[in-house]
């Protein structure tokens, strides 16, 4: 009765579905326009990556303010950054591109690459030649390789701190966790600022915005959240945290994702605000390209459905606090979300004309397989990790806290809590 | 999820519930009860008033009268008695004002955001943080108030203040200076309603003690002031709903305010000025210098009033550390404002920072540097925080830092803009010297009148976080 019940068989059924988008992706490269296809898979590793960093996130924000009322939710972020080892394996055929084909994803990886307009290349740029120190493939595969260590290394002591607690009850694990959060949220918050730039900002270098990170962390921590109701609203349909995830936990987890659609709201509008009334060339070019043809309904897609949708729903205590209508607004998150990411990728493909390819178009299909199969990849990790563990920590500092959260009596330890619902 | 345990049986995983012992702080410490928190708080209203106060009182006049003198010789004079002059035509007047309102913002955060997310250790220092707000807000408006020079011209014929006249002049209502006068007049608004609220209880706890006493006078005013509060059930349930209410306003005003004034610089084109990252980045920093002056003011009174068991380390240590966190924060807009500087490959942009950094006001930026990014790093160390004396000389580094990173930012990009032909180099006249000076002057004289005649913590919110509170004797927080 400690770990959950098996979740063998829908783990194998997600290493399916992942590895059935994989090879549907890759049978994309050679049915399609196959830099369409790359930036679709570039597009899935973003997502993952962004909400399992998310989760790093949450872990690490746990610890360093000695949080009570998440710790049972936090077993689950510690499930979710297994994927990290298996975003970086996934991450490996992309970095293969830069060094096998360069320019065939980031155009500044080819100095022989033509610009659009006829303006000469990528290396007779002056633009490109400035910024050459940074953008270079020795830099990108250095610094990618240094995220993903980042990320797997933060991770992995975590989960030994938080799965070795539950064996000896040490409290020097949480001390150590608390010290590992203090390095980690300056490590987390520099690698997803210049992954973020990397991975998507550099599709198109010539624009830049000092915004970037702070949105691209903005979309990381509401992924994560809005995972987090997936996961506990699963967990409790299955019976597992029946008992143990009462309904003031619920809602103060949705109440985070209400403030961080808040935030994401507040990051994005002074980044589009400051650039529109500045209405410097150098960087409006970047929003007129998505106001062509229907990206601009993308972008209004992003207006409302980022932020006022969910804003005005979560408005409500009820969808707040009952597991129905939060899972559907945090579905509809996790969806505007890649969304989102589509709006900052996409556009960098270009047609004849140098306008952006459409938003429907067949690239969609190949997002959909990318997101499919990183994603059933990264489940698959959460799921092969669930079964391992106890399903909530059990000898954390914090737990009677966790479980009794908003109620009046905080038992004794090893007191079975009586209306911990 | 709304089910209840009876509806399914109890998790055996509930049973192997064994948690490590690592118990919280108390927020109050050595065990005090419900009288002791009234008699220590009251008392200092109550009591015969200290000689130090007085000196102090005295020492505060007399340097807020440095601002007074240098307003009446402004208006007198005429805004040319400032050392503003071509390129820089916007320096101290617009640093101070930015200063004192990011000052201001500690306050509310303490008192709003804090309380919303229910930080119990919000409840011994939200008094005076808002106090603190108010009084930053009060010296922050005389610059914007007093830079039009003719001050009646602010309202009439409206330079600052919407005033509908027979020329049909209107302010610019697309300037974020314009919408610097509702925020910060909102702000102002609401802080002095949330503070005032939040006093009511205490209030009436002051009447009655005077009534009791037979001081007539004193139970009167405070009695006025209480509005007729019982203490009733239904009062309580009212005062909890406002307060609430209250909070859920400050928290986006807050936020807003000081993002309009980062619109201020960021909406125009001057280089270093026009970055995205200001509106977060300034609120980051107001907050980042609210603590550090919040903790400049508190330490030396818990001190000298010994208020040791209500302002405990462990508040002390939260304080710290959001210096800590807000400092490193700032520290990164600082790095990505120069990074992206470099990869934006604009050479005017390019050059606004490495001049920032090497050029003629090198030492203000480097002064802003060790103050603001250096100084945080310090709160790493326990042993730091846990020295008082320490902690409080690193707040005055936070307190300098981040005044001269007004100044860095609005001073430097205007001395070396687009044309080397109108370059210049600003440095103030004795008159904005002695100007701003005072206004430390007039912060004090309001705060040490605070302290005098209010209570300075709430009495009802600390009663309710000690374990006399609580009948199950739970300490959580």
């Amino acid at each position: 009765m400690s770990a959950p019940a098996s979740t063998a068989s829908l783990a194998n059924k997600f290493l399916g579905a992942g590895l059935a988008g994989l090879a549907l992706t890759a049978v994309g490269l050679f049915v399609s326009d196959p830099h369409g296809v790359a930036l679709s898979y570039l597009i899935g590793i973003s997502y993952w990556c962004a909400i399992a960093i998310g989760m790093l996130l949450l872990i690490i924000i746990h610890h360093l303010t000695d949080s009570g009322w998440s710790t049972v939710i936090r077993r689950q972020y510690e499930h979710g950054v297994s994927a990290f080892t298996w975003l970086a394996v996934l991450f490996v055929p992309l970095l293969l591109s830069a060094w096998l084909k360069p320019g065939f994803i980031w155009p500044w990886m080819d100095l022989a690459h033509p610009l659009h307009g006829g303006h000469g290349t990528v290396g007779q740029d002056v633009l490109y030649v400035k910024k050459a120190g940074f953008l270079n493939q020795g830099m990108f595969t250095g610094m990618t390789i240094g995220f993903f260590v980042i990320w797997i290394g933060l991770s992995a002591l975590f989960r030994k701190a938080s799965f070795t607690q539950d064996r000896d009850g040490d409290p020097k694990w949480t001390s150590l966790s608390r010290r590992t959060a203090a390095a980690g949220v300056v490590l987390t918050a520099l690698s997803l600022t210049f992954a973020s730039i990397y991975w998507m900002k550099s599709l198109e270098y010539h624009w830049f915005s000092t915004m970037y990170g702070v949105w691209f962390f903005a979309n990381c921590v509401r992924g994560a959240l809005a995972f987090a109701v997936f996961i506990t609203v699963w967990l409790y349909a299955r019976g597992d945290y029946k008992g143990i995830y009462n309904t003031n936990q619920f809602h103060t987890l949705v109440a985070l994702a209400f403030a961080f659609v808040v935030f994401w709201a507040y990051v994005t509008f002074s980044q589009y605000f400051l650039i529109w009334n500045a209405n410097v060339p150098e960087e409006t070019f970047w929003y007129n390209i998505r106001e062509h043809g229907d990206w601009l309904w993308v972008g209004m897609l992003l207006l409302f459905g980022h932020f006022f949708v969910p804003f005005l729903a979560w408005l409500v205590y009820r969808w707040k606090a009952e597991r129905r209508p939060a899972f559907i607004i945090s579905a509809w998150v996790a969806v505007i979300i890649l969304v989102d990411i589509c709006y900052n990728v996409l556009p960098a493909l270009k047609d004849a004309h140098d306008e952006p390819l459409p938003f429907l178009s067949i690239n969609l299909l190949w997002v959909l397989t990318s997101v499919v199969g990183v994603g059933g990849i990264c489940v698959w990790s959460y799921l092969r990790s669930l079964a391992t563990t106890k399903l909530i920590p059990i000898r954390d500092p914090r737990i009677v806290e966790s479980l009794t959260h908003h109620e009046a009596a905080a038992p004794e330890p090893g007191q079975v809590v009586e209306g911990a619902h | 999820m709304g089910a209840h345990a009876s509806d399914h049986p109890v998790p055996a995983i509930l049973a192997e519930v064994k948690p490590a012992v690592m118990p919280r702080p108390v927020l109050v410490a050595n065990n005090r009860d419900f009288h002791w928190i009234t008699e220590k708080i009251c008392g200092l209203v109550e009591g015969k008033t200290p000689v130090w106060w007085w000196w102090c009182f005295g020492a505060a006049a007399f340097v807020a009268s440095f601002t007074i003198a240098g307003l009446i010789y402004l208006v007198a004079t005429g805004v040319g008695v400032w050392g503003h002059a071509n390129p820089v035509n916007w320096a101290w007047d617009i640093v101070n004002f930015v200063f004192w309102i990011g000052i201001g913002h500690a306050g509310t955060l303490i008192s709003a955001i804090l309380c919303l997310l229910r930080q119990k250790w919000r409840t011994s220092i939200n008094r005076p943080a808002e106090a603190m707000t108010i009084f930053a807000v009060v010296c922050a408006a005389i610059f914007p108030v007093f830079h039009v020079g003719r001050i009646w011209f602010a309202v009439t014929p409206g330079w600052l203040f919407p005033f509908p006249n027979s020329n049909g002049i209107w302010q610019n209502f697309r300037s974020p200076l314009e919408w610097d006068v509702f925020a910060v007049s909102t702000y102002g608004t609401v802080s002095v309603l949330f503070w005032y609220v939040g006093l009511i209880p205490d209030l009436g706890t002051l009447r009655d003690r005077f009534t009791a006493a037979g001081n007539v006078l004193k139970a009167r005013i405070y009695g006025f002031f209480a509005m007729g509060w019982r203490g009733s059930n239904r009062q309580w349930s009212n005062y909890e709903m406002a307060y609430l209410i209250l909070a859920g306003i400050s928290t986006p005003l807050v936020l807003s305010v000081h993002t309009i004034v980062s619109f201020d610089f960021a909406v125009s084109l001057i280089p270093g000025w026009h970055t995205t990252i200001f509106p977060p980045y300034f609120v980051a920093g107001a907050i980042f210098s609210g603590f550090g002056m919040v903790l400049t003011l508190m330490l030396p009174l818990r001190a000298v009033y010994r208020l040791d068991d209500l302002i405990t380390q462990y508040h002390i240590d939260c304080m710290c550390k959001i210096i800590l966190a807000t400092g490193t924060m700032v520290g990164y807009a600082y790095s990505m404002e120069f990074f992206i500087a470099w990869y934006g490959a604009n050479p005017y942009e390019g050059f606004a920072f490495i001049n920032r950094a090497f050029g003629h006001y090198a030492w203000a930026y480097w002064i802003m540097i060790s103050c603001n990014v250096i100084t945080p790093q310090f709160f790493w160390f326990k042993a730091v925080r846990n020295n008082t004396t320490l902690v409080w000389i690193l707040c005055l580094f936070v307190n300098v830092g981040m005044w001269f990173e007004r100044f860095v930012i609005i001073v430097t990009s205007l001395a070396r803009d687009f044309l080397p032909s109108s370059w210049g180099y600003y440095s103030p006249s004795i008159v904005e010297i002695f100007t701003f000076f005072g206004t430390f002057g007039v912060f004090s004289v309001l705060f040490l009148l605070f302290i005098r005649f209010l209570p300075i913590m709430p009495m009802s919110e600390i009663k309710m976080v000690i374990p006399a509170a609580d009948p199950h004797g739970s300490t959580k927080h």
